[in-house]
């Protein structure tokens, strides 16, 4: 065994040479390449549940594309719960793709953007993507920048985030009370009351294991406590749970469980789509954007109105809602940015990805609006994940001015106080995973009402604090202070 | 060169043997001897190059052994770990009278129908997976629909909030375990009970022997090397935490982690959202370290007392 081992070495040596090589060299290919006799094929990952009829709709795109740019794309989709691990594999093991879904909430982009996995596209955003500049709100590409550089293309969308309470209003006309007063929290209460005297079976304030009352701060990391406040004072950065509001919101949502407003099951329930679904829910707390109530009531099948909770926000997870990136492998960075272009200016291209081929797929019933056929069950995409929204058609019960009160609804937003600022977490990445545990503990019993803030708040704080949260906050404030320091 | 010779000599000799062995060492070298090149992302801060996966490897920084700090540094360390090993003490112990108790009642039942019900019967729920089962006890469970609290309710006790008291939860789970896995393994050790040579029980009836002088001086002395060797696997395996049945049937209610966390799930709910490979890989290889290191050392333990029931 001995005598051979230097020989095995040799040959281990040999392979691993010889993959590098390999991985190295794959970049050179032809001159003549990327027009429209020899268009280049782009690899897609986007996020949803694979499509029956992508091929058949690809094919049709790619005729359209190759004539344009002299690009071609094969579009694989993940569905959105395996969307997260699968592409943190795929994009850590170096999978060949050109183009990919990125968000606040699924494969998060600020972190993603630091291990490397996209490719900053400052530079091809002045070369190849300037119809994306021209039509994106400014704020898009300001708020989803990371240490300076744009590594993704937000989707034209709405842009600030509000919340608000939503009433089901079949169960709220029998109470024969009124929700337009209702500023705070505490507001509910006098609805609940009168829900759970008159409407038995009627679950009063529907949630599930996610919920979080609606409380004035801009999270510095969405669902860790790390949190400024959005008046007053926005330059400290402060722990949630001991400020006034939140330890009040959450006395109140104990008050409301004990009273059997909410699901004794809260804490625990990962979905409520089986209650929404039978229609006996009251209240319950939602994101808005423009002609919600109409969305809500439509896919809901009855009456849904809301009134908010807070104020409207541009958020650094709202801007980053959804984007699409290029990876930091592709082969042609510059078509991937000439695709992204078209998709984002193009509404031709925009509606054929998003709708699938007219005539199959959906009708044209006016200028710029359609209706759906029956066929249209075979290609059902998520409309916000694939760039600019406001190219796509109306459909049938939409207003004409919708995309107006979208852009009415972004400029009233409001900046979040630390829009633009991203936490680096590499320095605290152990106290990062030891508060997600804490986390993961404390927080669901809590924010459902499920416990007694005044006992078990303190000992939460406590737990925090032995994961390294002062630690984390102190962190934090040290690079927020610093941006700011470079704003000025 | 001589050396060379003989040993392709030997290959010719037992090329049969040698065929069988080698679907089953083509798998481990794929899937458990080239992968440990791997374990050294666990001392490395794992960055996406744009030239690949190997040279991500390689270009990635050196951090020593920062990766693994988040597994001793924080409070939870210590429950962790104590929830890892207590649980699967006990799931060893139990897990071990349990199957065998079972696999001589199942031997000792005549009617081989009604005993090869019984063994599929109790079969059956090793193959569930974990989620299933999950709902299968918030079925039993739940606060206002699970059956238990129906029972409870209907003989005037107040019903229990079962997935917020963190007391029942040890037994809940040391239950749900030995239901899962009691029916593969007494299956294990059923199959060494019929392979026991018959004579050695005629041979005790004539000496006067009833059945359970029978069992005890002929059943479990000719199964203590099986005992043996399953016992050492599971010890290797003491670090590792069923994932499913601790993050699953508990429904991920967070009222009831101290009794729940054990490594694996904190290594899940630590990293889920930050993905950081490097201290992924320090996870598993602190787990696979310390369950070699005690394989090695009760191995080592079991050769003092009998030589002949060692794994090596």
């Amino acid at each position: 065994m001995k005598k051979r081992s230097p020989k095995a070495m040799g040959a281990i040596a040999l392979i691993l040479t010889a993959a590098l090589t390999v991985t190295a060299c794959g970049k050179s290919g032809g001159a003549a390449e990327g027009t429209a006799e020899k268009p280049v094929n782009l690899i897609w990952y986007t996020i949803g549940a694979p499509q029956k009829d992508t091929d058949k709709v690809m094919a049709e795109v790619n005729k359209y594309t190759a004539e344009k740019i002299g690009a071609t794309v094969t579009l694989k989709q993940i569905d959105f719960g395996d969307y997260n691990q699968k592409m943190g594999v795929m994009t850590a093991s170096g999978e060949p793709m050109d183009i990919l879904f990125t968000s606040s909430w699924a494969f998060d982009y600020v972190q993603n953007a630091r291990k490397g996995a996209f490719l900053a596209i400052d530079d091809l955003l002045k070369s190849d993507g300037k119809g994306i500049v021209d039509t994106l709100d400014p704020a898009f590409l300001e708020g989803s920048k990371v240490d300076g550089h744009n590594y993704g293309i937000p989707a034209n969308k709405e842009l600030p985030a509000q919340t608000v309470y939503r009433f089901n209003k079949q169960n709220l006309d029998k109470l024969g009370l009124d929700y337009k007063n209702v500023k705070t929290l505490e507001d509910l209460e006098p609805i609940l009351k009168a829900n759970k005297e008159k409407n038995p079976g009627v679950l009063g304030l529907k949630m599930d294991n996610n919920f979080t009352p609606f409380v004035p701060y801009d999270y510095i990391i969405q669902g860790l406590p790390m949190a400024v406040a959005l008046d007053g004072d926005n330059s400290k950065i402060v722990n949630v749970l001991d400020t006034p509001e939140m330890k009040q919101a959450l006395t109140t949502m104990n008050k409301y469980y004990k009273a059997g407003y909410i699901s004794p099951e809260a804490a625990t329930t990962t979905s409520t789509g089986d209650v929404e679904k039978t229609g006996k829910w009251l209240i319950d707390l939602a994101t808005t954007q423009p002609l919600a109530d109409n969305t809500w009531s439509a896919s809901l099948g009855y009456p849904i109105e809301s009134t908010p909770a807070g104020p409207s926000i541009i958020y650094n997870w709202s801007v980053m809602g959804s984007m699409q990136a290029i990876s930091a492998n592709s082969e042609y960075p510059e078509k991937a940015m000439q695709f992204l272009n078209l998709l984002n200016t193009d509404a031709k291209l925009r509606n054929m990805v998003d709708s699938g081929i007219e005539g199959t797929h959906y009708k044209m019933t006016g200028d710029n609006r359609m209706e759906n056929l029956p066929e249209s069950k075979n290609y059902d995409m998520p409309t916000f994940s694939l760039g600019n929204v406001m190219l796509t058609y109306l459909n049938p019960g939409d207003p004409d001015n919708k995309w107006d009160e979208f852009k009415k609804f972004n400029d009233e937003g409001k900046n979040a106080p630390t829009l633009g600022f991203n936490f680096d977490t590499s320095k605290v990445a152990n106290e990062i995973a030891a508060l997600q545990n804490v986390k993961a503990e404390v927080w669901a019993p809590l924010m459902t009402g499920t416990v007694d803030p005044a006992g078990y708040l303190p000992r939460a704080n406590e737990k925090l604090k032995a994961a390294g949260l002062d630690k984390i906050i102190a962190e934090a404030q040290a690079q927020l202070d610093a941006w700011k320091a470079s704003k000025k | 060169m001589k050396g060379l010779a003989g040993f392709f000599r030997d290959l010719g000799r037992n090329k049969a043997i040698l065929l069988m062995v080698l679907p089953g060492a083509l798998w481990f070298l794929i899937f458990s001897y080239i992968p440990m090149a791997g374990t050294i992302l666990a001392f490395k801060e794992y960055r996406i190059s744009r030239h690949g996966f190997l040279r991500s490897v390689l270009d990635s920084d050196w951090v020593g052994l920062s990766n693994f700090k988040f597994l001793f540094s924080t409070s939870d360390a210590w429950v962790i770990t104590r929830n890892t090993l207590l649980y699967n003490i006990v799931f060893i112990v139990l897990g071990l009278i349990a199957s065998v108790a079972m696999a001589i009642v199942l031997s000792e039942i005549v009617n081989k129908r009604l005993s090869k019900l019984y063994q599929t019967g109790m079969f059956l729920p090793y193959f569930l997976s974990w989620v299933i089962v999950g709902y299968f006890a918030f079925s039993f469970l739940s606060l206002d629909k699970g059956l238990l609290n129906q029972i409870l309710s209907s003989i005037g006790i107040d019903p229990v909030n079962w997935y917020n008291n963190p007391a029942y939860w040890p037994f809940i789970l040391v239950f749900i375990s030995l239901w899962k896995g009691i029916g593969y393994n007494s299956v294990v050790y059923l199959a060494s009970i019929m392979g026991i040579d018959r004579s050695l029980y005629e041979a005790a009836m004539i000496d006067g022997a009833n059945k359970w002088q029978q069992i005890r001086n002929v059943t479990i002395p000719m199964l203590k090397p099986l005992m043996t060797i399953l016992t050492l696997l599971a010890i290797g395996k003491i670090f590792y935490a069923d994932f499913g049945l601790f993050y699953q049937v508990p429904r991920d209610s967070g009222t009831l982690y101290s009794v729940t966390n054990v490594i694996d799930t904190y290594v899940y709910r630590g990293l889920k959202t930050t993905g950081e490979f490097g201290m992924v890989t320090a996870a598993g290889l602190y787990q696979s370290f310390v369950g070699f290191t005690l394989v090695l050392l009760s191995n080592w333990v079991v050769r003092r007392f009998d030589k002949d029931n060692s794994l090596f």
